[in-house]
């Protein structure tokens, strides 16, 4: 008989086991899963989130817009004074995202820790810097730059540069992590500097994910702009602000519309271009 | 002279890790056509990237053209390395580029930083190139990207890259372990032409021992980081091949 010496799935002894997570794992991950809990019941309690109102918020926002947003003032947002605010908005989002990916690529390279031209100096001080970079929020930002600039998209422009190094920065470098080696060795072995091993190993091997992550970046950058103008650095956010706080309600519904609907341009652009790019192989 | 002379290397890669090679000592002359033979993880990669420090040994001394390569600066080492050409197992090109400028890149150790960076090479450069790619049958694929490529015509192109920067030397890390067993043999009997015509001496990373026999005339056996045979290739034997193996080979 064939099946004398091949053992059917009835015949295997019950008796042998096997546990996905063994024991000492299997606790910890138990007790990870518990205080995760742990902490969500403390924090919504911490918080005392009423839940009513929350329930409520519904209705309360249905009277809110008929009562005092619609009808948006559509011509307020068609007023050549504002249109160009909004060119300057898309000015400084191009100008910022620019500069701070002209500043991210050397950081970027910097801080690969694989590619790194010193591991002990350069590599940390980069990292360093991205990280600042990144920890402070572009609102922040902008008024730090207003305070030190002054009013106007020159104070704009620096922020969203700051917030671009930080953004693109960390990509940038996680992209040249995950680089294949090999060709960089090879380059390495044909008595190129570092300089010449990023310009031949590394860049052509990150040039497309670079180019994507820079439309994105430049995306998201838009989306800052249209903020930072709050703090006096220029572009539409000063009139959203100016109108917020004259109660002209009506006005910002219309200038939040125009952002939703630049933010939904950009973004299809963006994605339409990454696109192309991704293609591009 | 030999042309590169190892003695007493020894390499660990952490300082709790193991100790890959254990007192390596061997000489290159000018002509050898030299084997490195071995089972995996006997060290045999490694001896080939210490030669021109891709991997740093911990002890050691390693004379290559009269240098002493553990002790060089920076400037000195990519000096050394601009005349050492290396083809590797993978063949590490650059896909994204073209054929020749992976070729090209061969001359990085030799132009200036911003004539590498907007790819300004010599016309001396591009005529040497073509002439290389004629001479490893590529001159149809000049301007194909290198992923375009199959393995053998890939591994041709690292020949040339090799071959530009004039070298003094060449490492081969296992140069045909990717390949089939056909191109292998041709890739291999073109590495023997080419070592000929150029007149240098080869340092050659390999596993098959039958294209070893074949191509090369001296060898180093290693077996554990440790040298198990170093001479002619004419003195080994079946005895010796199952010693540094431990198994029967052929």
């Amino acid at each position: 008989m064939a099946s004398q010496d091949t053992l059917s799935v009835s015949e295997v002894t019950p008796e042998r086991t096997w546990r996905r997570f063994k024991f000492p794992g299997s606790l910890y991950r138990y007790l990870g899963l518990l205080a995760a809990v742990a902490f969500l019941s403390l924090s919504v309690n911490y918080l005392n989130i009423p839940l009513d109102r929350f329930l409520g918020m519904f209705g309360r926002v249905g009277d809110l817009i008929t009562d005092r947003y619609y009808p948006p003032d559509i011509e307020y947002v068609t007023d050549p004074d504002y249109i160009a605010s909004v060119i300057e908005t898309i000015q400084m989002a191009y100008l910022g995202a620019l500069f701070g990916m002209l500043a991210a690529v050397p950081l970027g390279w910097f801080g690969a820790y694989n590619v790194s031209p010193s591991r002990r100096f350069i590599y940390p001080i980069a990292r360093l810097l991205t990280m600042s970079a990144r920890a402070v929020h572009e609102t922040i930002w902008a008024i730090l730059f207003v305070t030190i600039l002054g009013f106007g998209m020159m104070a704009g422009v620096f922020a969203l540069t700051m917030f671009c190094i930080g953004f693109a920065g960390k990509l940038f470098a996680e992209e040249i992590e995950a680089i294949d080696m090999g060709p960089v060795e090879a380059i390495r072995a044909t008595g190129a500097n570092e300089f010449k091993v990023m310009v031949y190993g590394i860049f052509p091997q990150v040039r497309v994910a670079f180019t994507g992550i820079g439309i994105y970046t430049w995306d998201v950058a838009f989306r800052a702009a249209t903020v930072v103008g709050f703090f006096g650095a220029g572009g539409m956010g000063w009139y959203l602000k100016r109108n917020v706080l004259q109660i002209e309600t009506q006005r910002v519904a219309a200038i939040l519309l125009s952002i939703v609907v630049l933010v939904l341009i950009s973004e299809a652009i963006s994605a339409f271009a990454r696109a192309k790019v991704a293609k591009a192989k | 002279m030999p042309i590169l002379s190892v003695s007493d290397l020894k390499v660990r890669y952490s300082t709790s890790g193991p100790e890959i090679l254990k007192g390596i000592s061997f000489d290159v002359e000018p002509d050898d056509f030299f084997a490195i033979i071995g089972p995996s993880g006997a060290g045999k990669s490694t001896l080939i990237r210490c030669i021109n420090r891709l991997v740093k040994p911990t002890s050691g001394k390693i004379m290559l053209y009269g240098d002493d390569v553990l002790r060089l600066g920076a400037r000195e080492l990519r000096r050394v390395r601009r005349s050492t050409g290396m083809i590797f197992q993978e063949f590490n090109l650059v896909n994204r580029m073209s054929v020749m400028d992976n070729v090209l890149s061969g001359r990085l150790g030799h132009v200036g930083n911003l004539r590498a960076l907007f790819r300004q090479f010599s016309r001396q450069d591009i005529a040497r190139a073509l002439s290389v790619l004629d001479r490893v049958g590529l001159s149809d694929h000049v301007d194909k990207r290198a992923d375009e490529l199959s393995g053998g015509q890939r591994q041709r192109v690292g020949i040339a890259r090799a071959l530009m920067q004039d070298p003094k030397l060449l490492l081969l890390d296992e140069p045909t372990s990717s390949l089939d067993p056909k191109i292998s043999r041709e890739v291999m009997a073109l590495i023997v032409e080419i070592a000929k015509e150029y007149r240098v001496p080869v340092l050659c990373n390999i596993h098959d021992v039958k294209l070893a026999m074949e191509f090369c005339n001296k060898m180093i056996g290693l077996q554990d980081g440790v040298k198990m045979f170093d001479g002619p290739t004419s003195a080994m034997n079946e005895g010796k091949l199952n010693d540094i193996y431990a198994m029967e080979v052929l």
